[in-house]
C-alpha cells in the first residue's frame, strides 16, 4: 500500500502545533540570560544551560514569593472547587437524572448556561454582584466564582455516566433490604465514582488555569498563578522561573494522569477477567 | 559585591524611617549619620503619628509594576516592623485603573504613572496625603527632577521612578552620518526593517510631534495631522510596533533601533551580574535631541487604604539614600531621592541619571481629555491601517 505523504504531513503540523510551544517553554526553563532571553552571548557563543530557575524555586528564593504564594493559592482554590463542586454536582445530576418535568427542564438548562456563556460575562457579573452586596474581593470570592463554573461541567459528566446507569440495581438494593442511604452510599455512589473522579478531574483544570473570571473576583493579595504570571509576563526578569515551574506542573500532571490510567486500566483488566 | 553590605545600610536607613514616622529605632542612635536630614526633619514632624500596634504592624497591600521594588528591600521593612508587604502586580495602568474602577479594593500603596493620577484622584479612589508624614521624602526629594513632576506638592503622590523613552540601539549597527540622538534616525534608508516602535498611542504619536517641533501633549488636529504624515513617514522603515520583545531582539540583533524605555534597556546594558548575566557594551541607549517623553510612576495611597500609617512608613522608607540606591540598581533607572543619587556608582549614575542639560528636553506625557484622546485614537488607527513594510 502506498503511504500517503498528505496524511503523515498534517499529523506532524498537528503535533508540532501541539507540542512544540511545551517543549519550547520546557527548553527555556534553561535560559541563561533571563532578560535578553538568549542562549548566546553578544558575540553568538554558546553559553550553555542553567538550572538556576529550578534552584530559585526549591531554595523559596525572595524573589519568588509572591510567585509560590500565588501557585499554593492556586492549588488551594483549584483543590476546594473541586471538592464543593463535585458534592454540588453529584446531587444536581441525581436530581435531573431522577426527576423529570418542566421545572426541572429549567433546572437543566440554568446548570447547562455556565458551559456556554462567555467568561468575561461570568467574570464581570459576579464582581457586580460582589460589589452590590459589599463583600470584599479575596478568596473567598475567588472560590465561589470557580465553583460557579465548575458545577456545570461536573454535572454534565455525572449526567452522561448516568444515562448507561442501569435503575434496576437500585430496584434490586431496595428488594434486598436496603434503605434508600444504604442503597445510595454502598450502590449508586460507588457506580457513579469514576464520572464524578472524571467530572472533578476537569473541574480542577478549569480552575487552575482560569485567568478571565479570576482577574474580576481576586482582591487585593490573592492572585493566582494564572493571573499573577499574566500580569508579570511583560516585564518581569524572572520569567524563566515561570517557564520551570510549569514545567514541573507538567510533570506532575503527566504523573497523575499516567496514575489514574494505572489505576482505572487495572480495574478494568479485572473487570473484563470476572465477566469472562 | 554591591549588596552584600546593603542589609546592614539598609536597616540604618530602616532605622531613619521609622523615627521619621514616628517610632523608636529598635537598635539605637547609631545611625544618626546615615540620613541626617531625613533623622532631624521627619523625627519631629512625624512624632506620635505612626507607631506599630503590639505585635507587628500589620499587612501593606501594594498593587504595582511587576520586578518595581528591589526584593531585599521588601524583605528588611518586613522584618524590622514586623509587617508584611503583600505585593499585586499589573501590566498597564489601564489595567490597574479598571481593576479599582470595577470594585477592586484593599490595596493601601498603588504607583500609577504620573498622568493618571489626576483621574484617579477625581474619581476619589486615592486620598489627599497627609503632608506631615512624608517628612523624609520631603526632605530627600531631589528638586532637579521637579520638572519632571506635574505635582511637586505632593498632594496626591509621591514620585517613585521615572522612565525615558529613547532609543535602544547596536552601536555598530548605526551607518556612517546617521544620527541616533535625533528622530530623523526612524527615517533612515540604510535601517529599513530593522526598527520597531513601541506598541504605544502616546509614544509613537509622542514621537511623530516632537519630531515635528509640536508639544508631546498637542490637541491641536493639525499639529496631530502633521505628526501622523511624519510617523507614516518613518512607517516603510518599521518591521513592527512592539513593547515587549524589543528589548531581547536588540540584544539578539534581530533589530537594530528599538524605540523603547530606559529602565529596560538598561537591564540588558547593564546586565545582573548576580544573575550571570553580561553588560553588553555593544548596546546603547540613546534619547532624541529634539526631545522625548518621560513617564513618572508615582506612590498614591488608596481611598479605602486599610493600614494609611504603615503606608506612610514605606513612602518614607522609599526615601532613604540606601533603599533608593539598591530600587535604581534593581530597576534600572531613577528615584528622584538626592541620598539615594549621591550613593550611586559614579558610572551607573552617569548612565542612568539624566544630566542637567537634557532635563529641558524631558517631556511629561500628560492625561488627554476625551475629546483629544478620540483624535489620538483616529490618528493611531490611521497608522496601523496604513500599508507598512511587508
Amino acid at each position: 500500500m502506498k503511504r500517503s505523504y498528505f496524511s503523515v504531513a498534517v499529523l506532524a503540523l498537528v503535533v508540532a502545533f501541539l507540542y512544540v510551544p511545551i517543549v519550547l517553554v520546557f527548553v527555556y526553563a534553561f535560559v541563561p540570560n533571563g532578560i535578553t532571553m538568549s542562549f548566546h552571548k553578544a558575540n553568538g557563543e554558546f553559553i550553555g544551560f542553567t538550572g538556576r530557575w529550578y534552584a530559585q524555586i526549591f531554595r523559596g528564593d525572595y524573589a519568588l514569593k509572591d510567585l509560590m504564594q500565588s501557585f499554593w493559592l492556586s492549588l488551594k482554590v483549584a483543590g476546594l472547587a473541586t471538592l464543593v463542586s463535585c458534592v454540588l454536582g453529584t446531587t444536581a445530576a441525581l436530581a435531573l437524572h431522577r426527576w423529570r418535568g418542566r421545572l426541572q427542564s429549567i433546572h437543566h438548562a440554568l446548570v447547562y448556561t455556565p458551559l456556554i456563556m462567555p467568561d468575561i460575562l461570568i467574570g464581570i457579573s459576579l464582581l457586580m454582584l460582589f460589589v452590590a452586596c459589599r463583600v470584599d474581593c479575596g478568596f473567598w470570592t475567588i472560590l465561589i466564582a470557580h465553583v460557579t463554573f465548575c458545577v456545570s461541567y461536573v454535572v454534565m459528566t455525572i449526567l452522561a455516566r448516568l444515562q448507561d446507569f442501569d435503575d434496576r440495581l437500585i430496584e434490586a438494593a431496595y428488594d434486598l433490604g436496603a434503605g434508600p442511604w444504604y442503597t445510595f452510599f454502598k450502590v449508586e455512589l460507588p457506580l457513579l465514582m469514576p464520572g464524578i473522579v472524571a467530572g472533578g478531574l476537569l473541574a480542577f483544570t478549569l480552575s487552575i488555569d482560569d485567568v478571565v473570571i479570576t482577574s474580576f473576583v481576586n482582591g487585593a493579595g490573592t492572585n493566582t498563578f494564572p493571573t499573577y504570571v499574566n500580569s508579570m509576563v511583560k516585564h518581569s526578569k524572572n520569567l524563566p522561573s515561570v517557564f520551570a515551574l510549569s514545567t514541573l506542573m507538567l510533570i506532575f500532571t503527566c504523573v497523575l494522569v499516567g496514575l489514574s490510567k494505572l489505576i482505572t486500566g487495572g480495574q478494568q483488566q479485572q473487570k473484563k477477567g470476572k465477566t469472562k | 559585591m554591591k549588596r552584600t553590605t546593603f542589609a546592614k545600610t539598609a536597616c540604618a536607613a530602616l532605622a531613619a524611617a521609622l523615627a521619621s514616622a514616628g517610632c523608636a529605632p529598635s537598635n539605637g542612635g547609631g545611625d544618626a549619620g546615615e540620613n541626617p536630614l531625613a533623622d532631624s526633619v521627619a523625627a519631629a514632624a512625624e512624632a506620635a503619628r505612626f507607631k506599630p500596634p503590639e505585635g507587628g504592624a500589620g499587612e501593606l497591600h501594594v498593587y504595582t509594576w511587576s520586578d518595581y521594588f528591589a526584593p531585599d528591600v521588601i524583605e528588611t521593612f518586613e522584618k524590622e516592623l514586623g509587617c508584611k508587604v503583600v505585593i499585586d502586580t499589573f501590566d498597564s495602568n489601564e489595567a490597574m485603573y479598571a481593576k479599582l474602577k470595577a470594585g477592586g479594593t484593599g490595596y493601601d500603596i498603588i504607583t500609577p504613572s504620573s498622568y493618571q493620577i489626576a483621574l484617579m484622584a477625581k474619581e476619589g479612589m486615592i486620598r489627599e496625603l497627609d503632608q506631615d508624614r512624608i517628612a523624609a521624602v520631603k526632605a530627600n526629594f531631589d528638586t532637579s527632577f521637579e520638572s519632571q513632576i506635574l505635582d511637586p506638592s505632593f498632594r496626591y503622590s509621591v514620585p517613585y521612578a521615572v522612565t525615558y523613552t529613547g532609543f535602544a540601539y547596536l552601536k555598530d549597527k548605526i551607518p556612517e552620518g546617521a544620527d541616533v540622538n535625533s528622530w530623523s534616525i526612524l527615517g533612515c534608508e540604510a535601517l529599513k526593517g530593522k526598527i520597531t516602535l513601541l506598541d504605544d498611542i502616546r509614544e509613537v504619536l509622542g514621537a511623530g510631534l516632537l519630531a515635528t517641533g509640536h508639544d508631546v501633549n498637542a490637541t491641536d488636529p493639525a499639529a496631530i495631522e502633521e505628526a501622523v504624515q511624519q510617523v507614516l513617514k518613518w512607517k516603510p522603515n518599521v518591521r513592527k510596533f512592539d513593547s515587549e520583545s524589543y528589548k531581547t531582539e536588540v540584544a539578539s540583533k534581530a533589530t537594530y533601533v528599538g524605540q523603547g524605555y530606559s529602565t529596560d534597556v538598561m537591564q540588558v546594558i547593564v546586565g545582573d551580574e548576580e544573575a550571570g548575566v553580561e553588560p553588553r557594551d555593544d548596546v546603547g541607549f540613546a534619547l532624541p535631541k529634539e526631545g522625548f517623553s518621560v513617564a513618572f510612576d508615582e506612590m498614591v495611597l488608596a481611598s479605602d487604604a486599610k493600614n494609611a500609617g504603615l503606608a506612610y512608613a514605606f513612602m518614607n522608607y522609599i526615601y532613604q539614600g540606601a533603599v533608593a540606591k539598591a530600587n535604581m540598581e534593581y530597576i534600572g533607572g531613577p528615584n528622584p531621592v538626592k541620598p539615594g543619587i549621591d550613593a550611586l556608582d559614579e558610572d551607573y549614575r552617569e548612565q542612568i541619571v539624566l544630566p542637567a542639560e537634557l532635563l529641558p528636553k524631558a517631556k511629561l506625557l500628560k492625561a488627554l481629555d476625551d475629546a483629544a484622546m478620540d483624535l489620538y485614537n483616529k490618528a493611531w488607527d490611521r497608522i496601523k491601517a496604513t500599508g507598512g513594510t511587508k
